[in-house]
């Protein structure tokens, strides 16, 4: 008989989205889908907007990275306008990026999923959740609620709001940050980095504890899509970065995306699915996201996070298609963020008021704003008449990136549980929280 | 004992979710309140679990997102069966947020742009999902428009502290335990020179007492603080005869009102989470004036709304609280509008009011809550709490509230040519609401 299994909502993520996975009589797995189930068409409702309240409107496309969709219109608009932003908006707003980063990582990290390591694949459904590891591990969850909350009130700071900021603007920022709260956050910073520090110890833990499922569940070779700066990470500004399954890496201007990037559209999914278009559909599906990053970059921008990603590659290979890897790579992000905050805030730009040019003038064409988002890389095409108002607008939005090479990471691991049975000889660690 | 709590999300973003977060060490505070049995963002439950249990299991559910999705529909009318109270979570619940803008066109037109139009797109004949997908409502309605709801909480997103107060408020944990006898019994002015008998509005018959009757030691009447009583004076009946007709009371009666209701249901009117306001809110959509607040002596549950009835119609309330009444500015300041400026034109000063400045900033039009954060960084508002009125021409009415009370040298018609994206710039989170645009 036919066997449908359906998990419906996906939870612990942000969005909307169900799994569907159908088995044959013949115990074989038939199909696989990943279902998101909204779209809100932001494509068609910021046509006729003012180009500049276009990044005033699209942050609401995520509440945890509303930071990328603020910066990457904007740059979007300045590309199209040929607008040049002074030294420290360019500061700014890489600080803003990293405390996102920050924030949203340890949201990630200790919210969304160390409550599957923490109590095991085996735990209760009704206590798999971050309320109990607060309860069960107070110490560690005061620490990550710190975590949070001091990459949540930088990005106040900055952006007027942590979730829809605000304060970037066509040109540059708004406002400079002010002397007293950048002193403030500075001296935050030795408690922060010893927070991450013991935040690797437990995650570098949790891969030792897990190397067996690590090494050999939902190991899946995709291509990849990343932005480095001259092969160096950065989630603000650089070039697009593709790696091949075998390890090869290519560089893309932003402005070729379309050559580059094809969007499959699937019967099955509001979110489509994302491939590398040289390769063609479903060949080319890749991932983005945290291990697409750490196989782009040649190096992280900082010593402690350079490190920390070499001894990730000495053990998993410069390219790796391990995907519970992408835990560990956040970490390696968020090692980098926490080092690029301390690195930002000592820099007298950024209380420089000199952070707006005054030389902006609309112009008719089209420009492309590109970040990476802690979810991947945030692509923006935005159309402008002469007089600034938005005609067309083309997303392509962190999360999607992920689509097709969710499921197929969900097909391969469920022909790995379903066919091969390969769970059961998994060696699991006993779990921390009983 | 823990009280059950389901939170829903529609399409949206998690915003609202992640402001409830934003309050990290404050929710180690309030957790061990809530009994979560619906929360897919954190918690691991299925949506069959949500269907299994028997309706009006759950005290509070919150339901975030606007009403895109027909599955978001269908939610919507599950949450309200489970659910004794239901709260419209942020401005996209309330009035549809900026998805909302989307009713500017055919649904059709959307879909088509996204799924078969869209430059990236590599299908020879792309076409809108179908296979287990929930399809579109063909226009985004307020939440109320879909199922009742009781508490209205705004903002996008609401601020932590807003949310805080309602989960303590709606938890029972506020407001303060009511006294057993009323403030009157301890007045000082009880037996002479009583305010009632004079024909002022004083709220000591319903009241409850433990203050330092600072007030009507003073010569001030009581304006309903320590919130309700568990019973009433004897002179219950001279207030209650006074709300009666309230258009008689003096115009510095009037005023207070709003005050008193907003002491009195406990909830600070500037604190973010505008509860009274909310209720006014509810009043005014629903025509229902009832209080939310359970266990009332039956003459104070009257009179209470009665008040709400008065309120709901009149201008004092709608104008009562903007962005501009908690923004920092300067009105009326040495700056001018010449001209409608672009966000993009020049960089604004930190003293003046933005508007003054020549920018579009909404907080005229816009009801308070927010603390005018925005402002702050040097950005104008855009309108996310909502507006202070509704069913009219948003952009007339701001730019007659522009004119009127701010240093505009403009024409009313030179603003209006000059502002290019009117449904945009005044419209932005509340266009589902408009049924114009229906």
């Amino acid at each position: 008989m036919v066997k449908e299994i359906v998990v419906e909502p996906v939870t612990r993520l942000e969005g909307h989205g169900g799994l569907r996975i159908v088995i044959g009589d013949d115990g074989k797995v038939k199909d696989a889908q990943f279902n998101i189930t909204s779209t809100r068409f932001f494509e068609k409702f910021c046509e006729g907007r003012y180009c500049e309240h276009v990044p005033r409107i699209t942050p609401r496309i995520c509440g945890i990275c509303p930071i990328p969709h603020h910066l990457a219109p904007t740059k979007a608009v300045e590309d199209a306008w040929g607008v040049e932003i002074p030294p420290a908006a360019y500061k700014l707003r890489q600080l803003l990026m990293n405390a996102k980063q920050y924030s949203s990582h340890m949201l990630h990290f200790y919210a969304l999923a160390a409550p599957d390591f923490l109590l095991g694949p085996f735990a209760d459904p009704a206590l798999r959740n971050v309320v109990h590891v607060i309860n069960k591990m107070p110490d560690v969850g005061a620490m990550a609620l710190k975590m949070m909350d001091f990459g949540q009130k930088l990005c106040a700071e900055i952006g007027g709001k942590s979730v829809h900021p605000v304060s970037a603007i066509v040109g540059g920022m708004k406002k400079p940050m002010d002397e007293a709260a950048r002193d403030k956050f500075l001296k935050m910073v030795p408690e922060q980095v010893d927070f991450m520090l013991k935040t690797v110890d437990i995650a570098l833990k949790v891969v030792t504890d897990y190397w067996d499922v690590v090494a050999n569940v939902g190991v899946v070779p995709t291509y990849y899509l990343g932005m480095t700066k001259n092969g160096v990470h950065d989630i603000y500004d650089g070039d697009l970065r593709i790696v091949t399954p075998d390890g090869k890496k290519i560089d893309y201007d932003v402005h070729d995306y379309l050559n580059v990037l094809g969007e499959h559209v699937p019967d099955h999914s509001y979110a489509t699915h994302m491939y590398y278009k040289p390769a063609g559909y479903p060949d080319g599906i890749y991932r983005a996201n945290t291990l697409a990053m750490t196989n782009c970059a040649d190096r992280m921008a900082t010593p402690l996070a350079d490190g920390a990603l070499k001894e990730m590659k000495a053990k998993i290979g410069d390219v790796s298609h391990h995907t519970f890897a992408y835990h560990w790579a956040r970490i390696i992000e968020a090692v980098e963020s926490i080092e690029l905050i301390a690195q930002y805030l000592e820099d007298p730009d950024i209380v420089n008021p000199d952070c707006k040019t005054l030389d902006v003038e609309p112009r008719e064409g089209n420009g492309v704003g590109v970040v990476e988002a802690p979810r991947g890389i945030l692509l923006y095409n935005i159309w402008s008449n002469d007089q600034g108002i938005c005609n067309k607008l083309n997303l392509l939005v962190a999360t999607n990136h992920n689509i097709a090479g969710i499921e197929k990471s969900l097909m391969h691991v469920a022909k790995q549980v379903f066919e091969d049975k390969a769970l059961e000889g998994l060696k699991l660690p006993d779990p921390w929280i009983k | 004992m823990a009280v059950k709590v389901a939170f829903m999300q529609s399409s949206d973003c998690w915003g609202c979710h992640q402001s409830l977060l934003n309050a990290h060490l404050g929710l180690l505070k309030i957790l061990p309140a809530l009994d979560i049995v619906y929360w897919p963002a954190v918690v691991d439950f299925k949506h069959d679990s949500l269907k299994a249990r028997p309706d009006g299991d759950i005290l509070v559910g919150f339901i975030e997102g606007s009403m895109r999705t027909n599955a978001d529909i269908e939610n919507a009318k599950l949450m309200r069966a489970k659910c004794q109270l239901i709260i419209a979570f942020g401005s996209c619940a309330c009035y549809g947020s900026v998805h909302g803008l989307a009713n500017q066109w055919d649904i059709q037109e959307a879909i088509t742009r996204k799924f078969t139009e869209a430059e990236s797109i590599t299908n020879e004949n792309p076409k809108e999902p179908k296979e287990h997908m929930p399809g579109f409502a063909s226009k985004i309605v307020p939440l109320d428009e879909v199922i009742s709801v009781d508490v209205y909480m705004g903002g996008c997103p609401p601020k932590p502290e807003a949310i805080f107060s309602a989960v303590e408020f709606l938890l029972g944990q506020k407001p303060q335990p009511m006294s057993e006898t009323a403030f009157c019994n301890d007045c000082s002015l009880n037996n002479e020179n009583c305010f009632l008998e004079k024909g002022t509005l004083c709220f000591g018959p319903i009241t409850s007492t433990g203050c330092t009757l600072k007030c009507t030691d003073d010569g001030n009447p009581c304006v309903g603080c320590l919130g309700p009583a568990k019973s009433v004076s004897s002179r219950v009946g001279k207030l209650a005869q006074m709300t009666e007709n309230l258009e008689q009371i003096s115009s510095g009666d009037k005023r207070n009102l709003y005050e008193f209701l907003t002491l009195f249901l406990n909830v600070p009117l500037m604190a973010g989470f505008d509860l009274a306001g909310d209720i006014l809110q509810q009043v005014k959509k629903t025509g229902e004036t009832q209080t939310p607040l359970a266990n009332l002596p039956y003459e104070t549950g009257n009179i209470a709304t009665k008040i709400m009835a008065f309120l709901k119609n009149r201008r004092d309330f709608t104008e009562i609280s903007t962005v501009c009444d908690t923004c920092p500015r300067k009105i009326g300041s040495k700056s001018q509008m010449t001209k409608v400026k672009r966000d993009y034109e020049g960089l604004p000063n930190m003293e003046d009011c933005l508007i003054e400045q020549g920018y579009l900033c909404a907080g005229p039009i816009t009801r308070a809550g927010c603390g005018g954060l925005c402002l702050k960084v040097n950005t104008p508002c855009s309108g996310c709490y909502g507006q202070t009125s509704w069913n009219v021409d948003q952009i007339e009415r701001y730019v007659d509230v522009v004119k009127k009370g701010y240093n505009v040298a403009l024409s009313k018609e030179e603003m209006l040519v000059q502002i290019k994206d009117k449904l945009g710039f005044a419209e932005k989170f509340t266009l589902a609401t408009n049924k114009n645009y229906r």
